[in-house]
């Protein structure tokens, strides 16, 4: 069973060089994260969740600042840390079997009749059980996206790093994952960062919420959710401390299409603020 | 879907081209209307065919050829799949290799064989190495395209499970490059058989071979055979490449239709 | 993330240095850099020879001094036998490509854009095309003699399957799209063949002319070694039947050298055709 981990970011730095000039994407992003703690992470797209998460689970060397895991520095991958990647990154050549078999290929402490068990479980709780022995190509995007999500979940890694893993999922499916999500959170009390656009869902299962802004990627504010869970979503609550997510999260003019259409939009309605405002 | 549905439903016309030269074939030499010493009438080749394929030493010749063709091929294909992946995984193999492979790969194959056959003799040895060198360059060629494609997202959904070295040759690099791999396999097999063939003509004083025996019915002048020869190259060569394409369509399943 | 910067596969424990050092290198620096260091396996290569040649680890009758190779060379150059060889192979392989090709693109648009010539000629050119080239040429002998004609017939046999197959496919995958942005627009036939169907087509059109002549190629080394008394790859034969294998060398390196220039010409025409329909667009 997997321990959790205490997870410490320090003062950390990220630039991309694109085309020789060098673009920073993260900058002094400091956060600590406790053993079992779940941390929602929202902010404008662009602003450096996936590259945060990148450098979280060591697919990134090349960055300044310190990532210390209970205290060691972060160095490469492990399995003691696992990811949900945006993209759902199948293997195509994989039955979708085989691709949840992946997560438990290194795994040295399940023999391998638990492991065959384990993923059967898995493929069940992702809602796949006649998707089987399917390949990549004969799923929808959230039925891949659920797979991508059981290859993660599969291993009960200490750290476990989600990057918009219910982006391309219906609102049923989604509920019903989130819930199975924080159900196994609890369960094995996982250390989870999520990363999600969705501002509801990152409170309705976050013990914080992060709010990051872009251009260059930085912490604009920690909320903290103090509500017991199982959450109800339409107690007040709940509601207020949406709204304040949500208002972190709206004054942070987003991209650049987003900037222009708001100039375009002042420029036809000049009086758009008290409009806003009232 | 019957049988008779079957029949019907199928495009016909690309028939009437080869039933109407072989009825040209058949009346211009029915009436002597052409020289039948140079136009051999086509039941004297289907006559020929009956009298080589019931002869042991001509079954002899066809499986001399096979054997040839595939232990060559096998071995350039092995070979080929080695250095592609080596060059796609090493920058600096790539650097060093690279450029001296790319040369050598437009010397045309063909000008090889009489190096070759001073070397290793007219024998079997020299046969294969000039087949296997013959599948081998397409085969290095498609995989090193193949294992430089593979895509950075996948190398790290790699790492993030911990794959070992074996493991990512065995479980990303190769099914990755599959694709790839087989188009080389595919394209090594019909080189493979050109040079066959090629070779059993070019070095025809030695052993037996269906090239062997076509070339001497030209010196004998014996067109039926020549006709009838030509016609089993032609079909085996059509033979392997539909295999190739079958096996290639199963071991690719998994990529859907696109292919 | 991007998969278009596709770099070589990741290693496990790669050293990094290496790469970290590179990009500081000047570009041209590093260019000639990459050149020196693919001229080191041919260069030990060379060097192997020499000393195998010097200590006489294999017989001079089955392998050459390369100064006595680099001699024949020069000899057979200024006695003007090798041009005069390589000008007849070269006209052999012009004269096919010219007539293969012009008979590949006829048939290859033909059957692309009629879909009455493909129902009735695909299926026969479709197993015609999987025939090996050399399995034809004891059936053109007896009807062409060894001379000339048997060459340009079985070189042009070699150039007309490749130029026809990639002309048809080149036509039969242009985008749906594209013609129905020419119907909308009303185009007549001549137009929608001259400004979609051919701009959308070319790149196949030339990758199928680029496979045709490197075909041409392998064919004419062949036949020139089956039946002929000029050209390089007589020259060859020549030279293996008085085992002067100096000559056979000379006979490989020409042929490596032809290939390589027709390689890298072919590609620099195929990347003009490519950066002029950029600027045309
Ligand atoms: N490999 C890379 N090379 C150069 N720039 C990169 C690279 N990866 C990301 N970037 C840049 O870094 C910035 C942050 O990218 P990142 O993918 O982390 O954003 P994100 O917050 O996850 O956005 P989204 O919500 O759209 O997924 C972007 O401006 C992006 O262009
Ligand atoms: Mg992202």
């Amino acid at each position: 069973m997997a321990h959790a981990a205490t997870l410490e970011i320090k003062g950390l730095n990220k630039q991309y060089q694109v085309r020789g000039e060098s673009l920073s994407v993260l900058e002094d992003i400091s956060l600590s994260i406790k053993p079992g703690e779940f941390v929602s992470i929202v902010g404008s797209s662009g602003c450096g969740k996936s590259t945060l998460l990148k450098l979280i689970i060591g697919l990134e060397d090349d960055f300044q600042g310190e990532l210390l895991l209970d205290g060691n520095r972060i160095v490469g991958t492990s399995l003691e840390r696992g990811i949900v990647f945006q993209e759902h990154r199948l293997f195509p050549w994989l039955t979708v079997e085989q691709n949840i078999g992946i997560g438990l290929l290194n795994n040295t402490k399940l023999s391998e009749e638990e492991k065959r068990k384990s993923v059967q479980e898995h493929i069940e709780l992702v809602g796949l059980k006649d998707f089987a022995s399917a390949y990549p190509y004969q799923l929808s995007g959230g039925m891949s996206q659920r797979v991508a999500i059981a290859r993660a979940l599969v291993n009960r890694p200490e750290v476990l790093l989600l990057d918009e893993p219910f982006g391309a999922l219906d609102a049923f499916t989604r509920a019903y994952l989130q819930q199975e999500l924080q159900r196994i959170w609890e369960k094995e009390g996982i250390t989870m960062i999520l990363v999600t656009h969705d501002v509801e869902e990152a409170v309705y299962l976050g013990d914080r919420v992060v709010v990051m802004q872009p251009r260059p990627g930085r912490i604009k504010r920690i909320v903290d959710i103090p509500l017991p869970r199982e959450r109800n979503r339409s107690s007040a609550e709940f509601v207020a401390l949406k709204e304040e997510v949500l208002r972190e999260f709206a004054d942070t003019p987003v991209t650049e299409t987003e900037l222009v259409a708001e100039l375009v939009v002042e420029e036809a309605y000049p009086n758009i603020h008290e409009l806003k405002a009232a | 879907m019957s049988l008779i549905q079957t029949i019907r439903n199928r495009d016909w016309r690309g028939a009437a081209l080869p039933i109407g030269l072989l009825a040209v074939w058949y009346i211009v030499t029915a009436f002597e209307w052409v020289n039948t010493k140079l136009v051999v009438p086509p039941e004297k080749v289907v006559q020929v065919a009956y009298n080589y394929v019931t002869h042991a030493s001509f079954i002899g010749d066809v499986i001399a050829s096979l054997t040839r063709d595939l232990s060559g091929f096998v071995l350039g294909g092995v070979a080929g799949i080695l250095l592609g992946v080596a060059l796609g995984l090493s920058r600096w193999f790539e650097r060093i290799v690279g450029p001296s492979f790319n040369t050598l790969k437009q010397i045309s194959l063909f000008a090889w064989l009489p190096l070759i056959s001073t070397w290793l003799g007219t024998g079997d040895s020299a046969k294969i190495l000039f087949i296997s060198l013959s599948a081998f360059y397409p085969v290095a060629l498609n995989t090193f395209d193949g294992v430089r494609g593979i895509s950075k997202a996948q190398i790290e959904v790699a790492r993030v499970y911990g794959f070992t070295r074996w493991q990512m040759v065995t479980r990303l690099i190769l099914p990755a490059a599959s694709p790839q791999i087989l188009t080389g396999l595919h394209l090594g097999l019909i080189y493979a058989w050109v040079a066959t063939i090629g070779a059993e003509f070019l070095l025809i004083r030695s052993g037996s071979g269906l090239g062997n025996t076509v070339i001497q019915g030209r010196d004998a002048f014996n067109v039926e055979l020549i006709v009838f020869g030509m016609l089993v190259i032609g079909f085996v060569g059509a033979f392997f490449n539909h295999i190739a394409s079958r096996i290639e369509a199963r071991l690719l399943a998994w990529r859907g239709d696109q292919a | 993330m991007s998969d278009i910067t596709r770099p070589a596969v990741y290693w496990p424990n790669n050293s990094k240095w290496l790469q970290h050092l590179l990009p500081y290198v000047g570009g041209f620096a590093t260019r000639l850099s990459y050149a020196a260091v693919g001229l080191l396996l041919p260069l030990a290569l060379l060097g192997l020879w020499q000393f195998a040649v010097t200590h006489e680890w294999i017989a001079i009758q089955l392998l050459p001094p390369p100064e006595l190779v680099w001699q024949s060379l020069r000899e057979l150059w200024e006695s003007g036998d090798l041009a005069s060889n390589l000008a007849i192979s070269l006209s052999r392989i012009g004269w096919s490509v010219l007539i293969g090709s012009s008979i590949g693109w006829l048939l290859g648009f033909w059957i692309g854009l009629s879909n009455t010539a493909r129902a009735y000629l695909y299926p026969s050119f479709e197993v015609f095309s999987q025939f090996p080239v050399v399995g034809w040429v004891p059936i053109l002998i007896i009807f062409l003699g060894i001379d000339e004609a048997l060459k340009i017939a079985a070189i042009s046999f070699a150039v007309v399957v490749p130029v026809t197959v990639a002309t048809y496919k080149g036509i039969v995958n242009i985008p749906r799209n594209l013609l129905e942005v020419a119907q909308v627009y009303r185009f007549t036939r001549i137009q929608i063949l001259l400004r979609v169907v051919l701009p959308a087509a070319l790149p196949s059109l030339f990758s199928g002319f680029r496979q045709g002549i490197m075909q041409a190629w392998l064919a004419l080394v062949f036949v020139e070694l089956l039946a002929s008394s000029e050209g390089i790859g007589y020259l060859m034969v020549w030279g293996r039947q008085l085992m002067q294998l100096d000559l056979v060398f000379v006979g490989v390196i020409v042929i490596g050298i032809v290939g390589v220039s027709l390689d890298l010409s072919l590609r620099w025409i195929e990347s003009r055709l490519q950066s002029w329909r950029h600027a045309a667009h």
